[in-house]
């Protein structure tokens, strides 16, 4: 039973499903309550009981689902599935296994022939065209989802990739608020190991599951532990290039990652609009989002 | 001295609803006085919410404004810490923070400390307060009242203690961030709140009450973990973290004078060593008097001499510079030489 999963013993037990760099370990009691209450906090101050999201049966998105039906309750939690006919059936089978053991309500929608449909069943469109229209297609569906459902689409990114800018814009990375954004790959499966996602979830290789037997790190050419450690010392400690390299970093990868995290800045800003007026959104007229009347009736 | 019941309104005021926000103060008011609570403290901008932006005008009150005269009204026999934008005649808005007692407004602080670093953007949006004063209560002690950053800069605490304060008030929209395992409690804030709290208690030989807030503002979470700290420096009471309620905790005021007389540090402050010290340096920062205590060749702001090959500034590549006049005359450089020969 994941109750029974005391975080200490699972830190411990964990130690062979995977690696955690031990300057990237939380406490995962506090970070369930924080992402907790700021889940309730956003339905309630949107006017919204009820949340939507992709499952793709990976970590990030598996998380997600357990974070939410913990919060808010499985009955009030509908999960996605959107395979493409290229999807791994592995990946199908763990997100089946997750929405069993939640009870949250599911759908699966087959995106194949909104995919093709676009490019053609024989076309020659590069797999990063393919994968981005396939993202956004999803998205297209989590928000149609979101008004059938009545609830608000969930983001499940993780720090890591925004970072480095692995994420569609307006795909996977569109959201109306996400929980994990300010986890690393790393801490992502320390949380997972403490609330109870399936061990088999945990353990497999991270894939954006864009063509068959693609994974993260063989795309990316490192690992999650090292190039979290190289995200926490760059970005969040402030050390300069020369700083993690004495850490013991590789030059030539510390320079190719930051040119990743520079050349992905538009990726995780809202874009910037002309100035022209008086006042202008984000610019001179600055409102929370949620504030009094933003609140569907 | 009859005990004093203290009751921490740990809430999670709603953003920008002015209304709704007064009427749990109201509610938690007549609550506390039915625990019998002779102090009741919220937290800092817990009339308004903390993350205003643009809302902080919409939501700003005058002093005079019945809402809070409505809020003193429930004070009779009691004393209060409320908090709410002020606009001053002026219209400038202030974070304020009032103490409430037997029907009137007796005290009020303005934010003196506004972070506009981080996460935080005070400055950009409030006014910074420039008076900082204990007043004297109802509860027969002299208070001093704090608002959150004000803590996080050494001299306040010292000052409303030797303005009479035994009791420091220090109401709170503390973000909660940090949550690396390795923190006392896990959180980062938490243990470095706790830290300096304590610090202060037992410093200024006083006691220590804080409250503040929870809830979501956005993408930040309030911790809570209210407390109360005895002038000893001993934690008294810790509300627990992200949880809402009302929170009691009794102290005996009489400490105060037990802790003073045994450790009699407020006694032997030297304020005006302070004073002259800091009338000194206050005029060589501005440049009104020669760095008195620096090395010959030091920077403004620096009383030593940069070590020589000190390297580019982090975060900047090394430029080529034409080459550079030396930092130190020439003839005192060759003494230095020598003296390390």
């Amino acid at each position: 039973m994941s109750d029974a999963l005391a975080p200490r013993a699972t830190r411990a037990g964990s130690e062979s499903l995977f690696e955690l760099p031990p300057e990237l370990a939380i406490d995962t009691d506090v970070a369930r309550r924080v992402i907790g209450e700021f889940i309730r906090g956003q339905l309630r101050q949107a006017g919204f009981e009820r949340a939507v999201l992709g499952l793709s049966g990976g970590i990030d998105s598996g998380l997600v689902a357990y974070l939410v039906a913990e919060a808010i309750g499985p009955d009030r939690v509908l999960c996605v599935l959107m395979p493409y006919r290229t999807s791994s059936p592995e990946s199908r089978a763990d997100a089946e296994a997750i929405v069993r053991r939640l009870e949250t309500a599911n759908e699966v929608v087959d995106i194949s022939p909104m995919v093709d449909g676009f490019f053609g069943p024989d076309s020659d469109a590069s797999s990063l065209r393919r994968g981005n229209f396939a993202a956004r297609m999803r998205m297209a569906v989590l928000y149609d989802r979101s008004v059938t459902w009545g609830g608000l689409v969930v983001g499940t990114s993780n720090k890591t990739e925004s970072l480095i800018g692995y994420t569609t814009i307006f795909g996977d990375a569109a959201c109306a608020f996400n929980p994990i954004g300010d986890l690393y790959k790393s801490q992502v499966r320390q949380l997972a190991a403490a609330i109870g996602v399936p061990e088999q979830v945990i353990r497999k290789a991270p894939s954006a599951d864009l063509w068959p037997g693609q994974t993260d790190e063989d795309e990316a050419g490192f690992t999650y532990p090292e190039l979290d450690r190289l995200l926490y010392w760059r970005i969040d400690k402030r050390r300069s290039i020369d700083e993690v390299v004495a850490l013991g970093f590789d030059r030539a990868l510390v320079e190719r990652v930051d040119r990743m995290v520079a050349s992905s800045e538009f990726k995780r800003q809202v874009p910037p609009i002309a100035k022209l007026g008086p006042r202008t959104a984000g610019v001179d007229y600055l409102y929370p989002r949620r504030r009094p009347g933003s609140a569907r009736k | 001295m009859q005990p004093l019941r203290i009751a921490l309104a740990q809430i999670a005021p709603r953003l920008g609803l002015f209304d709704e926000n007064l009427a749990t103060h109201r509610e938690m008011l007549a609550e506390a006085r039915r625990q019998g609570a002779g102090l009741v403290v919220f937290p800092e901008l817990g009339l308004t919410g903390y993350l205003l932006q643009d809302l902080a005008a919409e939501v700003a009150i005058r002093l005079d404004d019945p809402r809070l005269a409505s809020l003193a009204a429930a004070t009779r026999d009691l004393s209060a810490v409320v908090s709410f934008v002020e606009e001053s005649a002026d219209h400038r808005l202030f974070i304020a923070a009032a103490l409430l007692e037997d029907g009137a407004v007796r005290h009020v602080h303005r934010k003196l400390f506004l972070p506009t670093y981080g996460l935080f953007d005070e400055r950009r949006f409030f006014a910074a307060g420039d008076v900082l004063r204990a007043t004297a209560s109802r509860l027969g002690v002299g208070v001093g009242i704090a608002i959150c950053e004000d803590f996080w800069h050494l001299p306040v605490a010292q000052l409303l203690a030797l303005d009479g304060a035994q009791v420091l008030i220090n109401v709170s929209s503390s973000p909660g961030r940090d949550l690396a395992a390795t923190n006392e409690v896990g959180l980062g804030t938490a243990t470095s709140w706790r830290t300096l709290m304590r610090t202060y208690a037992q410093l200024t030989t006083s006691f220590v009450v804080f409250c503040n807030r929870v809830g979501v503002d956005e993408s930040i979470s309030f911790w809570g973990g209210s407390e109360v700290i005895a002038p000893t420096g001993e934690s008294l009471f810790r509300a627990p973290l992200y949880d809402e309620g009302l929170f009691t905790v009794d102290v005996s005021l009489a400490d105060v004078r037990r802790e003073r007389i045994g450790l009699p540090l407020l006694r032997d402050e030297r304020p005006e060593l302070n004073l002259r010290e800091l009338a000194r340096i206050v005029a060589e920062r501005a440049g009104m008097a020669p760095d008195s205590t620096a090395e010959p060749g030091a920077e403004p702001g620096l009383d030593v001499t940069p070590a020589e090959d000190l390297g580019p500034p982090i975060g900047f590549r090394p430029r080529p510079v034409p080459p550079a006049r030396p930092l130190r005359p020439a003839k005192q450089a060759k003494q230095a030489r020598r003296t390390r020969q």
